[in-house]
């Protein structure tokens, strides 16, 4: 059974088309990245995914159950949407209590257990409006998860944490992932989806318009061997002599596609050396994440 | 049920540090500060005497000294100020999840949306009954310290009655605001909206025809309008009280319903 199940889903607002005919599903214990520009539809579609907007056309099942006014599964579900806000006079702890109530708890220790766990416990007395962004956003994260739901929907879930927050929220997100909750999350920050998300889903003016896996994302990104050496165009010549795939970039640089070259890229320098045209540098580029969704949404 | 109680619960601990909580209370004390200052004044007639404009309004209405016109003035400050005050405590309960950026905190919840909404509405009315209580006791103390003379236990029993039902019935109009809160997504809307009741409140009520205007009746209840008490009939308190009741439903189906994109 997919945790999260779409269908065919629209959604305008006047005469603009938020989400267009947007068919997902993320299966259980799974990481699913979502990348978009701003104003791609993310957010919109997060929103439609919590029940806060409805849409137009098409369906929501969320746990194999239609979502509607009578779904009762939201202690299933932790979300954080865009920036985390709190209720800036009351303190970590007590706004932790708001939702505890709200989401209608039993066991008091989970505040507590929540704020160790993203080592909120310096600041579990200090008043929301003097957190810093970081704290803020882990004060956010806390709220989403310390009822332990089985789906995490996040929308920017590391905005605003330093590196060493990024690093413990991932691992944080990997190891609820392993303990079998999945997780839904939307980042601008390309390379952390990358090394967070089982599957990527790809969405631009609305449009899902790339789904692929972590390993078929893989195989997509563009590689290739970049040689320099003192002269570049004789280096040029012997490659290309050799059914190298060799060009020059606008860095002046030697490119090489071949899969021949990837795999054995020691060939490379040897030919060289015994031409007399010993290589300066030879390294394995890979296009990052970035410039995938760029080419990606240019191409569509 | 216990997702109320658990609400609830919520509501009082959002509300418990608020700053805004204390500030109504000062706010709203003014009312019988100031009465009491009034009362102080007439007891001096060369002090009235300089008071100009003061003057000229006790003699209008014929305002002396004591425990009635006192309580009176009370009153008449629960239909008319409360407008304002109950006004603006229901434009931070239901606006202050908008400027605090939390609504969408709240919408995906086990706790239903009607839960949430009935538990703000309950602070609402607490908040204002005990506003409401507060002057009701500051204006006791004020009038015990300064000895205004005929306090009768008939005199307090036709003053309490008036004087809770005039806080009841400017309360049960603040439903409409609400709406306003979460329609227009803030403060900006719910108070533009009171200030323009509290306005049109006054000028319907002085054309005569305040017994049909929702916001003027409270007032007139209280006194206030003098001898247009007498025109409120039963149309007047059922327009009231249905305003009240097409705000509140107006107020849950909009946040169930509504697209929350804020």
């Amino acid at each position: 059974m997919e945790i999260i199940k779409t269908h065919s889903l629209i959604k305008h607002f006047g005469n603009t088309t938020a989400i267009d005919d947007i068919s997902i599903h993320v299966n259980p214990g799974e990481i699913y990245g979502f990348l978009g520009l701003n104003g791609a539809g993310k957010t919109t579609l997060i929103r439609v995914l919590l029940g806060m907007i409805k849409p137009d056309q098409g369906s929501v099942m969320l746990f194999g159950k239609q979502l509607s006014p009578r779904f009762k599964q939201w202690n299933d579900i932790g979300y954080l949407v865009e920036t985390p806000y709190a209720y800036p006079n009351l303190s970590v702890v007590e706004n932790l209590k708001v939702y505890y109530n709200l989401r209608q708890l039993n066991d008091p220790h989970v505040i507590d257990d929540i704020i160790e766990k993203l080592k909120l416990t310096n600041h579990k007395d200090k008043k929301a409006k003097v957190l810093s962004l970081g704290n803020q956003q882990r004060l956010g994260l806390a709220k989403a998860l310390m009822h332990q739901p089985k789906l995490l929907i996040l929308d920017e879930p590391i905005n605003g944490l330093d590196p060493e927050g990024i690093v413990e929220v991932r691992e944080l997100l990997k190891d609820l992932a392993t303990q079998g909750s999945t997780i839904f999350l939307s980042s601008h920050i390309l390379g952390e989806i990358n090394k967070l998300a089982h599957r990527i889903g790809i969405i631009h003016q609305g449009k899902l318009i790339k789904e692929l896996t972590t390993p078929e994302l893989n195989k997509q990104l563009i590689k290739k061997i970049i040689v320099d050496t003192p002269d570049n165009k004789t280096a040029l010549h012997y490659l290309t002599a050799h059914q190298y795939q060799a060009v020059l970039n606008h860095n002046h640089e030697i490119e090489i596609l071949n899969d021949e070259a990837l795999a054995h890229p020691e060939n490379i320098s040897t030919l060289l050396v015994e031409k007399n045209c010993p290589p300066k540098q030879v390294y394995l580029f890979t296009e990052d994440l970035e410039m995938y969704f760029l080419r990606t949404i240019r191409t569509k | 049920m216990s997702g109320q109680v658990q609400a609830l619960k919520a509501e009082l601990i959002k509300n418990k540090y608020s700053t805004i909580l204390w500030v109504t209370f000062i706010a709203f004390a003014l009312a019988p500060i100031m009465g009491g200052i009034f009362m102080l004044i007439m007891r001096d007639p060369e002090a009235l005497a300089k008071a100009g404009a003061l003057h000229t309004k006790v003699q209008v209405m014929h305002i002396v000294a004591d425990w009635n016109s006192y309580l009176g003035i009370l009153t008449q400050a629960i239909g008319i100020g409360g407008v304002l005050v109950f006004g603006f405590v229901a434009s931070w309960v239901f606006g202050r999840e908008y400027s605090d950026g939390t609504a969408k905190d709240l919408l995906a919840l086990p706790t239903s949306r009607a839960n949430i909404l009935n538990a703000k509405f309950i602070i609402y009315i607490i908040w204002c009954m005990g506003l409401a209580l507060s002057n009701l006791l500051i204006g006791f103390f004020i009038g015990t310290i300064l000895q205004l003379p005929s306090l009768t236990m008939s005199l307090v029993s036709t003053y309490l009655t008036t004087y809770f039902t005039t806080a009841l019935m400017t309360i049960v109009i603040g439903t409409p605001i609400a709406f306003f809160a979460i329609w227009g997504k803030g403060y900006l809307a719910p108070l533009g909206f009171v200030s323009l009741t509290l306005v049109f409140a006054q000028i319907i009520a002085a054309t005569g025809y305040g017994y049909y205007f929702p916001w003027s009746i409270p007032g007139l209840f209280s006194g206030a309008g003098g001898e247009y008490k007498a025109q409120l009939n039963g149309l007047s308190y059922s327009i009231l009280v249905l305003t009240s009741i097409a705000g509140y439903i107006a107020t849950v189906t909009f946040w169930k319903l509504a697209d929350h994109s804020k």
